[in-house]
């Protein structure tokens, strides 16, 4: 029970995330919005709680499927109504229970107001057919739409036959068809994957490098194997896409045509078609041919084909600034002024490539044809990739645990009493350097699942420029660091609350052009993303030279949310961190582009997750800084060592802020029970673990004990154990894969070949405030 | 092997055929006066009993988690799973790990016994089938009974002891 509330306050909290990051039109995210709500409609009705979750995410999950087949508006309001809904939906698994009938009564009221309709009865009424009598649906009106939406629905998203027929590659059949290879389709996916993923960075290089025909080369290339693979294992539609692409490209290699914004444009937007087309056939090939998708891409061809029908007849004949203008209707443009130049320098570049390597794809990057001096930085850059192999990461993370064992070995026999009683020399000697080897060898097998940050960073480009061009606003995105690694198990997990961050830098941070002048500063905002290691862990940096937060309207928001009271004088970089509490919101309109109402809670939730931690200082008027500090990896965790009784548990440091024996005057109770600290001012709730636990301490007088502050998603608790035994970085081990249990994070062996447990905070201070 | 073919010449009897299926290798171990097997098969190793790390919130069977080599697994007494009376733990008792299904896939669990006596291979007239009607929810956890030279052992299906049981209670 326990265990499952736990599952369903995670898949909210993931749900809330996306609901944050998604946009209208983004498919791939409400996808995996779906995919979430599925997990919660998974979740039985035992409770009466249980069973108001489940009709709320039939109800959610129908608003969701109505927006994707075009019923609904698939608008930012509508999105914000539903993060709304999944407010109260997370205030269900709350308050458990005693249920309050409002929350039921908002979310119906959210979910009417996207253009669904739903009453509370109907809410309930759904579940209850739905999960006891599949056999009534019959009885249904027409008129409610609650639980017969759900069938057609689900079978959209898996029926081929659903799809509009508008495909131009008219690959429909091709289903059964591609399915036969599986393995060959695995690679393709994989292959295909990593060539989508060079065309953005490769477009954003060239927007530095104007015309590099080096870069023009990289990003040609993936449409071409794209297009011949897919070709090849009978994947029409894709092929059609790409084979379109391609000869839009192959124009400008040959330098018919110029790499304007809009081919790059076009070339990106297709880019994300030909991924999500790639992703959709990883679904089929995980889950079953029920999943595969039909994609409508006329439009897109039919774009490609218009463009380069323009390309063509204008780039013999006509002056350079009427394709500008026949480019101008078919894309909104922001960066016109540095267009003629680069479209002239583009392509004397250009057909010195064609002279220099006619028919060849990927060849001039391969040999390092001599080129210009712009393109040579580039040569240069491309060779120092090293060769590398690919490796099956369960494969990875059996060595990191074999490694673990080794390093706890190793101090077992050392610490011998046997060993330590032979004064041999010779042996320390030995010891030493099988010491050294080992740490060495932990360090290698430690860096192995490291990446550098580089691929999510470059997405964060990607998202500027898209941002900036929606919003109006001139935006440069500078990178420091990139190179900086993170484990590989944490770049998922952190591209999130970095979408969401970067964002609200565009939408709230930086002004438009005329702002800013108007303030004294240069027209184009600069967003600086940073990253470096720092003591144990690695930190991430966000820094925009907009205005920075309203320290005045926080202040405002705080003392009307009761956060604080109107007297209290907090200095500015606290009040500041009240934007990470739940609910807080500065922005005053919600806008397309992010603020809507579930802000940076989300965030810091995310990073604390990853068991970091995320902080904001701001100047007034000159710009506002994200910080977020991370550890280096998953797998290892910096922990203090406390005894309770015959116990021992390991507390994250990173969670704990002071440990101190209180004095008897700071310890007060309310009603006998309910014990708290008075620290500086505020009061802390005590957790006795030995209670919690049911372990026989060695003190049960709370000024004997020791109480260890810990914080964990903004809460904070005095956990009362009976000693700090000390600090040692642990390697992270789950608890054989079967017990959940409330309270405990995992287990970790530790220096004498004990385990000991790991504590999770966030669960213990959840489950004292119930 | 004659095992077999006896059955097939008995004919097909619904009962004789689910215990040659049943047929085979089995560890043999010591719970009080009781003795139990479970399929060699499902056996990783026998181990003396060691320091257990008590995991709270769990039921009293649960003993806690071990450190295997490594690995952390739980461990459960399988004394206090069948409500049979605690006995100190003593230089005989053995945690036998034992792989298992669990919804999740395989896992490895700790089962701490008496003592572990032998492996024996019982064929298939030797199997009688627990009653399929009446089923106490002790009875739920055994595949059958094997009577060999007087003795009767009990031929536990690991995979509800262990597997489900486990991810039941917590």
């Amino acid at each position: 029970m326990l265990e499952d509330k736990n599952g369903i306050s995670s898949i909210l909290d993931t749900m809330a995330l996306k609901i944050l990051i998604v946009e209208p039109g983004d498919l791939s995210v409400v996808g995996e919005l779906l995919g979430s709500v599925e997990e919660l409609l998974v979740f039985g009705g035992e409770t009466e709680q249980q069973r108001w979750l489940h009709g709320m995410a039939v109800a959610f999950k129908a608003v969701m499927d109505g927006m994707i087949m075009g019923e609904l508006a698939d608008s930012a309001e509508n999105y914000e109504l539903l993060s709304k809904a999944v407010i109260q939906m997370q205030e269900v698994v709350r308050t458990g229970a005693n249920l309050d009938p409002t929350i039921i009564s908002t979310f119906v009221k959210h979910i009417n107001e996207t253009g669904y309709p739903l009453t509370v009865s109907t809410l309930l009424g759904a579940v209850e057919r739905e999960g006891t009598s599949p056999g009534v649906s019959s009885e249904e009106k027409p008129g409610e739409p609650g639980p017969d939406e759900l069938a057609p629905a689900l079978a959209s998203t898996g029926n081929p036959e659903d799809s509009p027929g508008g495909s131009s590659g008219g690959g429909s059949s091709g289903v059964p068809d591609f399915l036969q290879d599986r393995e060959l389709l695995g690679g393709f996916i994989d292959e295909a994957s990593e060539h989508l993923a060079s065309i953005e960075v490769n477009i954003l290089e060239l927007e530095q490098n104007p015309g590099n025909p080096d870069i023009i080369n990289n990003i040609f290339r993936p449409f071409h194997t794209v297009k011949g693979v897919s070709g090849f294992l009978n994947l029409t539609t894709i092929n059609n896409l790409a084979h379109a692409t391609e000869n839009l490209l192959d124009d400008v290699r040959s330098g018919k045509r110029s790499m304007d914004s809009g081919v790059i444009d076009l070339v990106l937007v297709v880019g994300d078609t030909l991924r999500e087309m790639v992703e959709n056939i990883r679904d089929v090939l995980e889950i079953g041919p029920e999943r595969y998708r039909e994609f409508d891409i006329s439009a897109q061809v039919a774009q490609l084909q218009a463009l380069r029908a323009t390309g063509e007849s204008l780039g013999s004949l006509t002056p350079v600034a009427m394709t500008e203008e026949s480019i101008g209707e078919n894309t909104e443009r922001n960066m016109q002024d540095d267009e003629p130049p680069k479209s002239l320098a583009d392509r004397a570049i250009a057909s010195e490539v064609a002279a220099t390597s006619p028919s060849s794809t990927s060849m001039a990057v391969a040999k390092g044809t001599p080129l210009p001096p712009v393109a040579d930085q580039q040569t240069v850059a491309r060779k120092t990739i090293e060769a590398s192999i690919k490796v099956d990461v369960g494969k990875l993370d059996a060595l990191i645990n074999a490694m673990g064992e080794l390093v706890i070995m190793q101090a077992l026999v050392r610490q011998n009493p046997l060993v330590v009683k032979m004064a041999d020399p010779k042996l320390a000697k030995d010891f030493s350097q099988l010491r050294r080897i080992i740490s060495d060898l932990q360090h290698t097998v430690m860096s192995m699942r490291m990446v550098p940050i580089k691929q999510t960073f470059d997405k964060m480009m990607r998202l500027a420029r898209d941002l900036s061009k929606k919003t109006g606003k001139k935006v440069d995105l500078v990178m420091e660091g990139a190179e900086t690694e993170i484990d590989r198990n944490m770049v998922d997990s952190i591209y999130d609350p970095l979408v969401h961050m970067v964002r609200n830098s565009v939408d709230h941070g930086i002004g438009t052009p005329e702002e800013r002048t108007k303030r004294g500063k240069p027209p184009t905002g600069v967003i600086h993303l940073r990253a470096y290691q720092k003591g144990g862990g690695m930190v991430i940096e966000i820094a925009d030279d907009g205005e920075g937060l309203n320290t005045v309207k926080i202040r405002e928001k705080a003392a009307t949310r009761g956060l604080i009271r109107p007297g209290d004088s907090l200095p500015d970089f606290q009040l500041n961190n009240l934007i990470f509490m739940p609910g807080f919101s500065t922005a005053d309109q919600v806008s397309d582009v992010s603020g809507r109402g579930v802000g940076m809670d989300v965030v810091k939730k995310a990073v604390e997750k990853l068991r970091g931690q995320v902080e904001v200082h701001s100047q007034p008027g000159a710009g506002c800084l994200f910080v977020i500090y991370l550890p280096l990896t998953l797998a290892i965790i910096d922990g203090i060592i406390v005894r309770v009784g015959s116990e021992r548990y390991i507390i994250p440091t990173t969670a704990i802020w002071k440990s101190l024996k209180p004095e008897p005057k700071s310890y007060n109770t309310v009603h006998g029970r309910g014990e708290s600290l008075l620290i500086r001012g505020s009061l802390v709730p005590i957790v006795r673990l030995y209670r919690l636990f049911d372990v026989e301490p060695t003190f049960t007088d709370p000024c004997e004990a020791i109480m260890v502050m810990v914080e964990s998603e903004g809460r904070r608790c005095a956990l009362m154990v009976d000693e700090l035994l000390g600090k040692e970085e642990v390697v992270i081990k789950n608890l054989g894969g079967m017990l959940a249990v409330p309270g405990v994070a995992g287990g970790t062996i530790l220096g004498d070949g004990r385990v000991g447990l790991i504590l999770d905070l966030a669960g213990i201070i959840s489950s004292v405030a119930e | 092997m004659t095992a077999q073919q006896e059955t097939v010449e008995m004919g097909l009897d619904g009962n004789e055929r689910g215990a040659s299926s049943l047929a085979g290798k089995y560890l043999t171990f010591s719970l009080g006066a009781e003795e139990y097997g479970v399929g060699i098969l499902k056996v990783r190793e026998i181990i003396g009993v060691m320091e257990i790390t008590a995991v709270p919130h769990t039921p009293p069977y649960i003993r806690g988690v071990i450190n295997l080599r490594g690995r952390v697994i739980p461990v459960l007494d399988l004394r206090l799973k069948f409500n049979m009376e605690t006995k100190e733990y003593d230089e005989r008792t053995c945690i036998i790990v034992v792989e298992v299904q669990v919804h999740s896939g395989m896992a490895q669990v700790g089962m701490v016994v008496d003592s572990v006596s032998e492996v024996v291979s019982i064929a298939a007239e030797e199997i009688e089938l627990p009653p399929s009607i009446g089923l106490s929810l002790e009875m739920v956890n055994i595949l059958g009974m094997a009577k060999i030279k007087e003795a009767v052992k009990i031929l536990l299906d690991v995979d509800r002891v262990v597997g489900k049981g486990v991810v039941a209670a917590v």
